[in-house]
């Protein structure tokens, strides 16, 4: 399928690089393990990678587990993260798609206007926002968070996909309208599976966002039930920062980084066995 | 067909699908980042119920700031840094893993999406530790070649410590764009090689002639995005490695923003300096824009 | 990506909020000290009030306290006696290291709680108090006695603050700056532990020539080298007489002009050309200068009173906090300790005024002083004899110096925010040859005569 290299020189070389930045990703997830079981004095007295001290403390892990309820706030991160990124992907395939295929009056305009408002801090936002979702009785509430989440995805949303579907053959559209597809139809059926990798993408990369979330959350949700994972753990951060409780610090760090790998991990793969548009024909 | 009736179909249809995201994005992004902007003109603390309106004050103030002079310096320097270091490096490593068939690629695209993963304040607090002068690997590294213990103060020269918060900017930004690269790739048709293949063209000629203008969009959109992150969002590197010093020698717009609306209480100098990376942005992406005008190849 | 990095900004932005501790507050170090647990709260019995000041309070009260290095013990505890005793009123706390920014948007909107903790970035006095949102305490403080029958004013170690005349907020912790050793390292070496600028310059020659870095401080947060070596230094110079700080923060040129600011900032010149102060301070936070400093790596740290608790976890068997509030004055001269406290107020739009003053008499009774030293393992504000207590002994010790006649006691000065940041700047630029002490001070001044304008 693809092309082999020749030149077993130009080979290593590229292997070495891989490999060479492999071992530079790789090193904080290894130290972020290592630390997380081990004590304070093991953390700053000797070499910050080097290996921990017998016995590894898996008590950082339970106590942080145990001590901060951590199931709870794994669901509503669970709910908030799914909610908010189908919403955002799908409201911003339509619009993407319209956008990068149709010819209309403000497109462009409207185009700017997504991206415009990726241009601003969105720190300043926030002091507003609190007073609109509270006259509209939506803080400490999932739904408003989701609402917010999805909202803050739709402008990336729409720039990424635009890029993707406006590289897709024109002749697919022509073809499905000759097969007597309406607009939605050829939509649905045809250019939104055609963009898979795309929407995958953007998902993976709206699930990091919205997973790992913390301002707005902080902001927007005061009661400790409704938290979501970021903004307990940004909550445990600041207190074990005075505490300087490394160990759990990072056990917690941990706890929030495994789940989104695993989903990464899943998903790269979709990515990967992409589906070629020629092969369709 | 009955044009008029075609037509009334294609407007419905587009409208459909732009309505319910506009609705979403009008009220609850638009409007309270208007409302955040147009603080730009009032006089704030951030916390007081009272503001006073002052106009263009706020403006008039930064033009004559050399910190947002330098800020801006800071932010362009770490713009046209990362574009360079991270589009090379991205594309480089797309392509690696897609069209040459190495069968650990799989291994490697997972794993070179790790520091998206990790929090940036996680990546921070590595590449301090790295750039530690006492017992960082950096200095620890280097002193393996001299004679004497290594200890320069990464983070601390009084002119040049920008140059070192680019390192973990571009590390922590690739793998976003590598998968973004990889996706477009996938989505070249295979026979668009072959074919070239057949016509005996090298890796290097089908890079150039196949690959790049069939993911130029992709490109496009990477260094645009790039671009805008950066302005926006190089706050966050910039805060936890060094909260703009020594000396506000390493400000960037985010970060003097942050610390002129929630530290100094000036919230309404901090708008309009959000209200500046707006209009900046717009405007280098226009000139981006400009410059990287090339049609979006479709495939045929 | 954008909201990527947001999301990243916001963790960022908040976990250097935090670490920054306190920052924002009128040069109030970062409260990091380390909530110890169990051995400090014993023996000590609650102090019973012994009698309710007040008619029954009745209604909602709602406190907004922030957690940091002193932990949530004590105002736990207190507060629940405080429910205790007032069985019809409905006590809500809002406490936790985040929780100014959450009330952030209650203060904007006009609906703030009803008492508050002012301590933690993100909140300062002075601010609030132009910002018009802390009740005018002035004539109730005159008159207002605790649950035992005291004066307020009578048993509080430092004098509330004065904005124009006006008293809005009460302090209640009282912490040190100063500077911090190893007794047991020195005691080690021989090297004599200092009393003057003199013998500290010299023992740093010799701790210097034995290799061992004399000086640490953080750069990244220079109101550590600021409050414990400029603003003493600046006292010493001025006979004595701290007013000079308080024109200062009042936004007085001439202060910044007076010669004993240049004679203050030469001594930290004297420090940097002698090649006394560790190269990598300029790039470290407080936590990095005080684990090299446990270490022993370096001999002397600027820091506050909070530090030994904050480390506890991390201090070295063997090792002996040596402190003295300031190394900067002349021999012969006195000790200048610049204190920093954490103050309570009410809001002006509090709901519940009566029960915010109720609470005020109630927690600055003297048995309060040992139960929050106990809890917190910091000094009270209270004029209480803790020498009996479980107080650690080296908030023991601060209390002697803070109680002699001849420590000049500077009381707590909160600059304004501009120009304590350029103040900040100034003194990290000079640290590592910058700019000259005449930059520092113009640098200085031409932000005070901006902010006066």
């Amino acid at each position: 399928m693809t092309k082999h290299i020749k030149n077993p020189v130009v080979k290593l070389i590229i292997y070495a690089i891989l490999i060479l930045w492999g071992i530079s990703v790789i090193y904080p997830l290894v130290w972020t393990v290592l630390d997380s079981v081990k004590d304070n004095q093991q953390f700053f007295f000797n070499a910050p990678w080097s290996l921990p001290k017998f016995p590894l403390l898996w008590d950082n892990f339970s106590y942080v587990w145990s001590k901060y309820n951590f199931s709870t706030y794994f669901m509503n991160s669970l709910i908030i993260t799914v909610g908010s990124t189908l919403l955002a992907v799908l409201l911003s395939a339509m619009t993407a798609y319209v956008l990068a295929r149709y010819k209309f009056r403000g497109s462009n305009l409207l185009f700017l206007l997504y991206i415009s408002s990726m241009m601003v801090p969105f720190v300043l936002a926030l002091i507003p926002l609190f007073f609109l979702m509270n006259s509209m009785g939506l803080i400490n509430t999932k739904i408003g968070l989701i609402f917010v989440y999805t909202s803050s995805l739709l402008a990336f949303g729409v720039f990424i996909l635009v890029g993707f579907f406006k590289s897709l053959p024109k002749e697919l559209e022509e073809a499905a309208i000759v097969d007597g597809a309406s607009y939605y139809g050829t939509f649905f059926k045809v250019m939104l599976p055609l963009s898979q990798p795309g929407l995958i993408t953007l998902g993976i990369v709206n699930v990091l966002n919205i997973w790992n979330e913390y301002i707005v959350g902080t902001i927007l949700i005061n009661d400790p039930t409704q938290y979501t994972l970021p903004v307990e753990i940004g909550v445990m951060q600041a207190e074990m920062q005075y505490r300087t409780e490394w160990g759990p610090l990072f056990a917690a760090l941990l706890i929030t980084i495994v789940p989104i790998l695993i989903v990464y991990i899943i998903f790269q793969r979709q990515i990967a066995s992409g589906i070629t548009a020629g092969a369709v024909k | 067909m009955n044009l008029g009736t075609a037509k009334w179909q294609r407007n419905v249809f587009i409208a459909s699908f732009i309505i319910p995201t506009l609705v979403f994005f009008g009220i609850f992004t638009i409007y309270p980042v208007v409302k955040g902007l147009y603080y730009a003109f009032f006089d704030w603390s951030g916390m007081s119920e009272h503001k006073n309106f002052v106009g263009l004050d706020n403006f008039k103030d930064m033009f004559n700031d050399p910190i947002v002079w330098r800020a801006i310096g800071n932010d362009y320097f770490l713009v046209a840094g990362k574009i360079i270091g991270i589009m090379i490096l991205a594309t480089f490593f797309a392509v690696a893993l897609t069209r040459f068939g190495f069968k650990l690629a799989g291994f490697f695209r997972s794993i070179f999406f790790i520091p998206n993963v990790i929090s940036v304040v996680v990546v921070g607090v590595l590449w301090n530790f790295i750039y530690n002068p006492q017992i960082g690997f950096l200095n620890a590294f280097l002193s393996l070649f001299t004679k004497e213990k290594v200890t320069i103060t990464w983070l601390g020269f009084p002119a040049h410590t920008i140059w070192m918060l680019l390192p973990p900017a571009i590390w922590a930004g690739i793998g976003f764009y590598m998968i973004l690269l990889i996706a477009a790739i996938q989505s070249i048709p295979e026979s668009y090689y072959e074919a070239a293949n057949i016509e005996g063209a090298g890796e290097w000629h089908q890079f150039w002639k196949i690959t790049v203008p069939l993911v130029w969009e992709q490109i496009k959109v990477s260094i645009i995005n790039i671009m805008m992150t950066t302005l926006n969002g190089s706050f966050v590197i910039v805060w936890i490695m060094t909260e703009g010093g020594p000396d506000n020698s390493t400000q960037v717009m985010g970060s003097y923003l942050y610390q002129m609306a929630f530290r100094q209480f000036h919230f309404g100098y901090g708008a309009a300096i959000g209200f500046v990376i707006m209009v900046l942005s717009l405007i280098t992406t226009i000139v981006l824009q400009r410059l990287m005008r090339h049609e979006s190849v479709e495939m045929s | 990506m954008m909201n990527k990095k947001m999301a990243a900004v916001s963790i960022a932005a908040l976990m250097a909020v935090s670490l920054v501790g306190c920052g924002g507050n009128n040069n109030a170090a970062p409260k990091e000290e380390v909530k110890e647990p169990v051995k400090e709260e014993t023996a000590t019995p609650t102090p019973t009030p012994t009698e309710p000041e007040t008619a029954k309070l009745t209604g909602d009260f709602e406190i907004q306290y922030f957690v940091g290095g002193y932990g949530d013990k004590w105002w736990k505890k207190v507060i629940a006696e405080f429910q205790a005793a007032n069985p019809d009123l409905k006590v809500k706390e809002s406490g936790g290291p985040k929780i100014n920014d959450q009330m952030k948007p209650r203060w904007i909107g006009g609906t703030p709680p009803d008492f508050v903790y002012i301590d933690g970035a993100g909140l300062n006095d002075r601010q609030m108090v132009e910002d018009d949102q802390l009740e005018d305490l002035t004539d109730w403080l005159k008159d207002a006695k605790n649950i035992d029958g005291d004066l307020i004013t009578d048993i509080l170690a430092q004098p509330a603050q004065q904005f124009d005349g006006k008293v809005y907020n009460i302090p209640l912790v009282l912490n040190s700056w100063g500077m911090f050793w190893n007794k047991a390292l020195f005691k080690e070496k021989g090297w004599a532990e200092p009393t003057d600028f003199d013998s500290f310059l010299a023992v740093s020659e010799k701790i210097k020539a034995d290799g061992i870095t004399p000086f640490i401080h953080t750069g990244k947060y220079p109101y550590y080298i600021n409050g414990s070596v400029l603003y003493p230094a600046i006292v010493s110079a001025n006979n004595d007489d701290y007013s000079i700080l308080q024109d200062m923060a009042a936004n007085k040129v001439e202060a910044f002009e007076s010669p004993a600011v240049l004679t203050a900032l030469n001594k930290i010149v004297a420090l940097r050309d002698k090649g006394f102060i560790d190269k990598a301070s300029i790039q470290i936070n407080h936590t990095d200068s005080q684990m090299l400093f446990l270490q022993n790596k370096d001999a002397f740290i600027p820091n506050g009173l909070w530090l030994p608790n904050e480390m506890s976890k991390d201090v070295p068997a063997g090792f002996e906090f040596g402190f003295i509030p300031s190394v900067t004055q002349s021999p012969g001269g006195k000790v200048v300790a610049n204190t920093s406290t954490a103050t309570v107020a009410i809001a002006k739009k509090a709901k519940n005024k009566d029960a915010a003053k109720a609470f005020l008499q109630f927690i600055f009774s003297k048995g309060q002083a040992s139960q929050w030293a106990e809890l917190s393992g910091a000094p009270s504000n209270i004029k209480g004899d803790i020498s009996a207590s479980n107080a650690p002994s080296h908030v023991k010790d601060a209390a002697k110096y803070l109680t002699d006649p001849n420590t000049v006691v500077i009381p707590t000065i909160t600059y304004n925010a501009d120009v304590d940041k350029a103040m900040m700047d100034a003194t990290d630029a000079l640290t590592i040859s910058t700019i000259t002490p005449e930059e520092w001070v113009k640098r200085v001044t031409d932000v005070v005569k901006k902010v006066s304008k």
